[in-house]
């Protein structure tokens, strides 16, 4: 099992719930197990532009994107790329 | 038993609803709600008082969101798409229009890229009506700065098979088979960026609107001008001068009741969009366009406001507006209520009866 943290937009439309425990082999498959995977990923299956994914601390641009495996990984954190002025 | 009204009001950063008493005097604003989200439209549908969202974010994408507990819940609809052979994808949903009384399963949504949207099912899934999606005439719509929105959604109460709708930089269309084929009804219609400024399709409709006690009559604020059309959308007549103070604007109002009255918000011009020298002001045809007359008894003044397409609304008795400045109007007995300040940018605005 892997322990999923996402951003407080994406609890508010999870019924409140920020955290999620799920099994799964790679990052894609953890992320489309949530109940807000229609808003992580665009109607083509695609990963959105704008999302950062951290396993363990390491972004997944890194390790593959959605296709990083997750043997022996313990977290996943979402977080919406910041930007302003 | 109705004691007053509701105002659902739109903004870049969530939805709030302010409560406004039978007077349009005294208002309410409760807490937002859909936080974080561009509401581009809401609205309240009148056959089973579910509320309804056109919520868009730059990082979780276009949705349409849905609460049957008057905001307090909300339920997604299915992801909205496009079919992969068309090579679009869906960029923001911009406007929820219900059905008929006779169809109370159905609403249509209007998105970008000039694209619309019918749900059989109270928007629990959307279907791409496809007549539009793949209209002959597409590989001459131009999105312009604010992209290829679908904004305006008439559906004519007397016959369900006739509806028109209203495309930035695509121009006006109309169906009269129930969506299968779509004719552009944009003769006459000023398109003055393009080498041809009349063409049949190319027009910037910023919105349109049919008066339901006379629905062959159809009104629209264009980029280039004020118009109206007596034949269903065949052809337009431009209305601006004899009053106005320029041509350009986004929103326009009908008066559901006499359908020679309209209402516009002009701006200064598609270069400068706030109000003219400074002077927020709506402005009031009586005689279905002929002359205009302005209603600003009550608006701040000097006042550089900006009020997009979807930030105004009717009702029987009077008109709302909100501006990208955060403002929201109530007209009351003739003078405007600044009825909420300081929200963020307000995006739409739409106004139901308040129950018990």
């Amino acid at each position: 099992m892997v322990h999923v943290i996402v951003p407080n937009m994406l609890a508010a439309q999870a019924g409140g719930r920020q955290r999620f425990d799920v099994a799964a082999e790679t990052v894609g498959d953890a992320l489309r197990a949530l109940p807000v995977a229609d808003l992580l990923f665009n109607e083509r299956g695609e990963l959105n532009r704008f999302l950062n994914v951290y396993v363990d601390g390491t972004d997944t641009r890194e390790r593959g994107g959605p296709a990083c495996p997750l043997t022996g990984a313990r977290e996943i954190r979402i977080v919406a790329m910041v930007a302003g002025g | 038993m109705a004691i007053g009204v509701l105002a659902l009001v739109g903004t870049r950063k969530g939805l709030f609803m302010l409560r406004g008493d039978d007077a349009r005097r005294t208002w309410q604003a409760e807490d937002p709600l859909l936080n974080g989200w561009g509401v581009f439209h809401a609205t309240v549908d009148a056959r089973d008082g579910t509320v309804y969202a056109a919520a868009n974010h730059l990082v979780y994408g276009p949705t349409v969101q849905r609460s049957s507990d008057g905001g307090k819940t909300w339920e997604r609809s299915k992801k909205i798409g496009l079919p992969a052979w068309s090579g679009l994808t869906v960029n923001a949903a911009w406007h929820i229009e219900p059905g008929l009384p006779q169809e109370p399963e159905t609403l249509y949504l209007g998105a970008d890229p000039g694209v619309l949207f019918r749900s059989d099912d109270r928007g629990k899934t959307w279907e791409p009506n496809l007549g539009l999606l793949e209209h002959c005439t597409r590989d001459r719509w131009s999105p312009g700065a604010g992209g290829l929105c679908c904004h305006s959604i008439q559906v004519d109460p007397g016959d369900r098979q006739r509806m028109y709708v209203g495309i930035t930089a695509a121009g006006a269309f109309r169906t009269e088979d129930g969506g299968q084929t779509w004719m552009p009804v944009n003769k006459n219609v000023a398109a003055d960026f393009l080498p041809d400024p009349y063409p049949e399709v190319g027009q910037c409709v910023h919105k349109l609107l049919l008066h339901p006690a006379r629905p062959e009559r159809l009104w629209q604020q264009n980029h280039f001008g004020v118009y109206r059309s007596d034949n269903c959308g065949d052809s337009w007549e431009r209305l601006d001068g004899n009053g106005l103070p320029t041509s350009f604007g986004y929103p326009i109002m009908i008066d559901p009741k006499d359908p020679d009255r309209a209402f516009v918000i002009p701006e200064e011009g598609p270069e400068y969009h706030y109000s003219p020298d400074g002077q927020l002001a709506v402005y009031r045809t009586r005689d279905a366009g002929r002359t205009w007359e302005e209603i600003s008894d009550g608006l701040p003044r000097p006042s550089w406001a900006a009020v997009l397409r979807e930030a105004s609304a009717f009702d029987a008795d009077s008109l709302y507006f909100g501006t990208q400045s955060g403002s929201f109007f109530a007209l009351a007995d003739g003078t405007w209520v600044e009825a909420a300040r300081n929200l963020p940018p307000i995006l739409s605005v739409e106004v139901t009866q308040w129950f018990t």
